[in-house]
């Protein structure tokens, strides 16, 4: 049954040795690659094209303050395989810069914006980071990273 | 001519708890921007100050229209988190009030998609025969419909006496009505010329855009989490996924109803094969799963729902990322609101079955 | 036409058979005003949170608040009650003040569900307005998450209620 993640595992490990950091089978059907920013977008059309991961299931930012870096995570679902990709990269949380990946997927589009407004990372070539969830006039930062505290007490 | 911008909501009787931005030529729409925000609560920072039990219901009002499915998924990824495997009876009664949760979910849907077309009387039906679900519900949880009934390692309550008989009664009674939809809805005249062509979405579009649910199995992809990787008691019961080729608002429609009856016999099968036995295992009351995380996929009413939940070995999750069905098939909206008459916004908007509390979380 | 106004300001005019300025005691007047607003409150359709699902079942055929006179209404201009559906985002709360500013008077509020009340679930929330009675007046508090269509209906008879007694 494990056969067709260790093989998306082996084919990154062996056409991405440099870049990637880190790729493992977490379970059946769940595979985690670590890469490195630079060759994001690579990575993720070589994902798309050779590997037939078409469908965007989520993007998410997570916050780490001590380590001073935001974790991207894409987790894309294969329609054909059946099988869910999560592929995590690092970004300096006092220069938050990431290629978006909209040339490749398009789903991520909602996703990026909402990433960018809860976290502050920019997606560099997205078309349109501008206020979505949040109201027009906020200024208190950004809401779901760890430093911006929510109110211990009810009013 | 001139373009003019107008707005759509939230104060508007189709637009539910979001507006948008229509560009319109005379009476053809140009661009469609969408309006969000209205409902967002920050469910995701929210549930980062609770534990992982009292975040059940806060991970619930991320659309009480199909709360059962909703929570279904956070409770099946804490589960993970923790390595529990629950027994054999809670996955059949989960099974059940996921199944009802759908029904409940796709009436509510369709008798929306019925009033955008101008179809009063539907809508009564369908909210009406609704209420045969939530009288279950509340027979069996206690409520209409925030019932918080899965906690992670089973589920709260047993099946009540005279269960089996009320609903075995009620899906009877159903099925009849089910026919009566047909061919008062579905072979509607005005339904189909309403609906028939419009908002089509194409099979490489659907996957392009991630679109998720009804909506891309009404493109002709066949993907429903319930096969893919079955959850529950799934797996043990012989059911099949409607699928359609056209894509427009008519085959989104034709799929719900189709779901509906595959539901009806999901339920019907679930309650004959029910086991004995425990119907939770014993969970501490403020759990701490060790270090890690999970993605669960459950395919709720209105798509697959993922949660992605880190934990760092505390009471408390770290992260809880709620990928929902409704935002990720919103990027459908604009694209499908393109050079469309004014008049068929409102079709396309609840064919799609958006919820906009889904959307803002 | 003219003549009619110039009645009117002389308070000859006729209301059924009295004449309106010869009207010593006003009350069985307010009496039938009042009554009257109480049995045709036509609500607002804005959906503010996520009560909204058993908006439908009132307004449905089983509970059917219609009975007593409340019709969910798209225009504005033309309502007097508006239902406050759940939670109130701090973005959505604009649009509550600007909605209640544009119905005409006599104007009543019902505050629907814990989190209209006092932010219920989402006390600690970032985003949400503790309590809707911060931005308008609320008539009525209904509480539940959400409440039971006869806890609504409930909540609609005690207006009623307070509106026939002239409060």
């Amino acid at each position: 049954m494990i056969k067709v993640e260790e093989e998306v595992v082996e084919t990154l490990k062996q056409t991405f040795t440099e870049y990637v950091v880190e790729a493992k089978v977490q379970r059946e059907k769940r595979v985690t690659v670590v890469v490195k920013r630079e060759r994001l977008v690579e990575i993720a059309r070589f994902l798309r094209d050779n590997l037939q991961f078409d469908h965007i299931a989520s993007v998410s930012g997570v916050d780490y303050p001590e380590k001073n870096e935001f974790m991207v995570v894409y987790h894309v679902w294969s329609i054909p395989k059946k099988v869910l990709v999560a592929l995590k990269t690092s970004v300096p949380r006092d220069n938050p810069h990431l290629s978006s990946l909209i040339s490749v997927w398009e789903g991520v589009n909602y996703f990026e914006r909402e990433t960018w407004e809860m976290f502050g990372i920019i997606f560099d070539g997205h078309p349109n980071l501008s206020r979505f969830l949040l109201p027009e006039d906020w200024d208190r930062g950004f809401p779901f990273r760890k430093d911006f505290k929510l109110r211990t007490k009810p009013e | 001519m001139s373009i003019m911008r107008v707005r759509w909501g939230p104060q508007h009787p189709v637009s539910g708890q979001w507006a948008f931005w229509l560009d319109v030529d005379g009476d053809i729409v140009v661009n469609m921007e969408p309006d969000i925000g209205y409902t967002h609560r920050g469910i995701e920072k929210v549930a980062e100050n609770r534990t992982y039990i009292q975040n059940v219901p806060v991970v619930e009002r991320t659309s009480v229209f199909d709360a059962g499915n909703i929570v279904f998924g956070y409770v099946q990824a804490v589960e993970e988190l923790m390595g529990i495997e629950i027994p054999e009876r809670a996955k059949y009664i989960r099974t059940i009030v996921g199944e009802m949760s759908r029904i409940v979910s796709h009436l509510y849907g369709l008798g929306l998609l019925a009033i955008a077309v101008g179809f009063e009387t539907m809508l009564m039906w369908f909210i009406n025969d609704r209420e045969l679900f939530l009288d279950l519900f509340e027979m069996l949880t206690g409520a209409r419909i925030t019932y918080s009934f899965f906690i992670p390692g089973g589920v709260l309550h047993d099946l009540p006496q005279g269960f089996y008989d009320e609903a075995m009664r009620r899906l009877d009674y159903f099925e009849r009505r089910l026919k009566d939809y047909w061919k008062m809805f579905f072979l509607n005249r005005t339904f189909i010329t309403r609906t028939r062509g419009v908002g089509v979405l194409k099979r490489e579009d659907a996957i392009r855009l991630g679109v998720v649910g009804p909506n891309l199995r009404a493109s002709g992809v066949e993907a429903d989490v319930r096969k893919d990787e079955p959850y529950a008691a799934y797996d043990q019961i012989d059911f099949i996924i409607p699928t359609e080729k056209e894509g427009d608002a008519y085959a989104r429609g034709g799929v719900r109803f189709h779901e509906l009856e595959q539901s009806v016999s999901i339920i019907r099968q679930a309650l004959k094969k029910i086991p004995d036995g425990k119907i939770r295992v014993k969970v501490p009351i403020t759990p701490t799963p060790p270090k890690g995380e999970a993605y669960s996929r459950v395919e709720t009413a209105r798509g697959e729902i993922g949660y992605y939940i880190i934990s760092d070995g505390s009471n408390r999750p770290y992260r809880v990322k709620i990928s929902a069905p409704s935002f990720r098939n919103l990027l459908a909206m604009p694209f499908l609101s393109r050079n469309v008459p004014m008049a068929d916004i409102p079709t396309i908007y609840l064919s799609l079955d958006l919820i906009p509390l889904d959307v803002d979380r | 036409m003219m003549r009619k106004v110039e009645e009117w300001k002389e308070g000859r005019c006729r209301l059924f058979h009295f004449e309106i300025g010869k009207i010593q005691d006003w009350k069985p007047v307010k009496d039938l005003l009042n009554w009257a607003r109480a049995w045709s409150l036509w609500s607002v359709h804005l959906c503010t949170g996520c009560c909204s699902p058993e908006l439908m079942a009132v307004a449905c055929s089983r509970f059917d608040a219609e009975r007593f006179g409340t019709l969910p209404f798209p225009t504005l201009r033309e309502c007097d009650l508006l239902f406050i559906l759940g939670v109130v985002s701090e973005k959505m709360a604009k649009r509550v003040k600007i909605t209640y500013e544009q119905m005409p008077e006599p104007k009543y509020v019902i505050a629907l569900g814990d989190c209209a009340i006092s932010g219920g679930l989402w006390w600690d929330s970032h985003n949400v307005v503790q309590g809707v009675d911060k931005i308008i007046p609320v008539d009525v508090y209904v509480p539940g998450c959400p409440p039971r269509p006869e806890a609504w209906i409930q909540g609609i008879r005690l207006l009623q209620k307070k509106i026939m007694e002239g409060r």
